[in-house]
């Protein structure tokens, strides 16, 4: 499954990821998890399977949802206090919940 | 006061985040962001602060200008890259061709700007030898407003063109990609026209002399001023701290206005540190940088009181989670995680904080006693201390940015201290069947 995620700069998010990609080693499953700024997703979206928002930009939902029809995968903010306590365990959960949907 | 700010701040700022021209203003800026930390560097390079050094460069000024080629190379071009960057974001969004819509509007950019004339010499025959040029000035971030107002401009009327279906189309048996490039002809005529038409205008009536002197008096100097005053820079800091008070990015949403702004005085800045003259202003692009120790909202002090004094188990997991990140100002984990969103006793001093430290710095650099920032732009994730010193190239700056990261614990550390205590108690009060929950809270640290 391949996860892309989305901030402002791409940053904050990045330390979401490696918590993604170690809670994913552990259930042994294979992920592409990647963090880009919100400007670049137009780019990356070809590779993902399903896009996360960092709740700091969830303004950009409507219309990274659009973009997310177009490409038929969903989108969808991350919950923040997940994203705060960066739990990667739970926000890969929900991500598989979402993808098989 | 959560329901003002979700009534009231959160649609606007989404409203304010979401439109498609301020959007196309910040992504488009964000192409310069590179090129100005790189001539930042060779600004560095020319002024380090050792007397000897400093004095070495003054006897040698021909070395001093060759190190200072890069610094040109990118600051003096800002105007041009952004204006390509803006039209090229703009026209993605609408979904016509990015790339053709930026170049035309860089066409644009220098069908509405000025040439000088001017005597370089004698012809043989004793007859004046006159060069026309465009002054360099133009393309520095002083026509950085004039670019964002054609590209937005040139880029409309292109994919206006483009939406209308005017295009010229061949017969089905020309190559696509010789069609393509028929394609972008009416919808960049009909750009470039307008600006042209626009320059001929202000040209021949009223007294502004050109585009630039319109856009200089009536855009930029306008928001310059609200946007450096001391009165008008607590508001824009008030705004950005209530936004991410209702966890949006406050610096990001603010920016797509200000920027321009704050960067067209970071360079005026620079451009005197570069010939040697005093610098004037305070507030530019680099001031959120110094106030900001550990990201918006001041959170480092923050962050350390978590690992210095929690007694809650999800505050010091929250500390030790967030103080690497906050070293390099970013705190959205304690932002999304304590969390300061919508929470009414942590909301006072995120915005309490920032608010002392706007004014600390303001003060301190406007009596003399810290260095102003002298033009130089670091990443936002340049440690703070280390960033105060670079930015303002002097210790004094580091200095400041200690005093205000003292300055903030002593705001922080009271609300801190209420909603440790109420965290505690809701692990120790709380009953048996939470406390698996909380071993696994533990578990993923």
């Amino acid at each position: 499954m391949n996860i892309l995620l989305c901030c402002a700069a791409g940053m904050s998010t990045s330390l979401l990821v490696t918590k993604m990609e170690k809670s994913a080693k552990e259930k042994e499953t294979t992920c592409k998890i990647w963090a880009v700024p919100g400007d670049a997703v137009r780019n990356h979206i070809d590779d993902a399977d399903i896009l996360l928002l960092g709740p700091q930009v969830r303004y950009l939902l409507p219309q990274m949802k659009k973009l997310g029809e177009e490409k038929g995968i969903p989108v969808e903010v991350i919950n923040p206090v997940h994203y705060g306590m960066c739990n990667g365990e739970e926000v890969l959960k929900s991500a598989e919940q979402l993808v098989s949907k | 006061m959560n329901r003002v700010l979700e009534t009231y701040i959160m649609p606007l700022a989404g409203k304010a985040a979401q439109q498609r021209h301020l959007q196309a203003l910040r992504d488009g800026m964000v192409l310069t962001m590179p090129l100005i930390i790189i001539g930042s560097l060779f600004l560095i390079l020319a002024n380090l602060p050792f007397q000897a050094y400093t004095d070495f460069l003054t006897e040698h000024p021909k070395l001093k200008a060759s190190i200072l080629y890069p610094y040109r190379g990118t600051f003096e071009i800002m105007a041009l890259v952004a204006t390509f960057g803006i039209a090229y974001r703009l026209a993605e969004s609408y979904k016509v061709d990015a790339l053709a819509s930026g170049a035309v509007s860089l066409a644009a950019f220098f069908v509405g700007t000025p040439f000088v004339s001017y005597t370089i010499g004698e012809n043989a025959d004793g007859t004046a030898m006159v060069e026309t040029a465009y002054q360099t000035a133009m393309f520095t971030s002083k026509g950085l407003f004039v670019g964002m107002v054609i590209a937005v401009i040139a880029t409309e009327v292109y994919r206006k063109i483009i939406q209308k279906n005017i295009v010229i189309k061949l017969p089905e048996t020309v190559p696509p990609a010789v069609a393509r490039s028929f394609s972008a002809l009416i919808p960049g005529f009909g750009a470039v026209m307008v600006i042209w038409m626009l320059r001929l205008l202000v040209e021949n009536v009223g007294d502004f002399g050109n585009l630039h002197n319109v856009v200089t008096v009536l855009l930029q100097q306008p928001l310059t001023h609200i946007g450096t005053s001391l009165v008008g820079t607590i508001l824009i800091f008030i705004l950005i701290t209530l936004m991410w008070s209702t966890g949006l990015h406050g610096a990001t949403i603010v920016g797509s206005v200000m920027t321009p702004v704050w960067l067209t005085l970071t360079t005026e800045n620079a451009t005197a540190l570069a010939s040697g003259e005093p610098v004037k202003h305070i507030v530019t692009n680099e001031f959120n940088d110094i106030v900001f120790v550990g990201g918006s909202g001041t959170t480092l002090s923050l962050v350390l009181a978590m690992v210095l004094f929690a007694k809650s188990q999800q505050m010091k997991q929250l500390g030790r989670l967030s103080i690497g990140p906050g070293f390099f100002n970013i705190n959205e984990p304690v932002i999304f995680g304590m969390p300061i969103v919508l929470n009414p006793i942590m909301i006072i001093p995120f915005i309490l904080a920032p608010l002392l430290s706007v004014i600390i710095t303001y003060v301190s650099m406007d009596i003399g006693l810290v260095a102003k920032p002298i033009g130089i732009v670091t990443p936002f994730t340049m440690p703070p201390v280390i960033s105060g010193y670079l930015i303002t190239g002097s210790i004094s700056g580091a200095v400041l940015q200690l005093v205000l990261m003292v300055v903030s614990f002593g705001v922080y550390f009271p609300f801190f201290k209420m909603w440790d205590k109420q965290k505690l108690i809701e692990e120790t009060g709380a009953s048996i069947d939470r406390s698996p929950v909380k071993e696994e809270q533990q578990s993923i640290v």
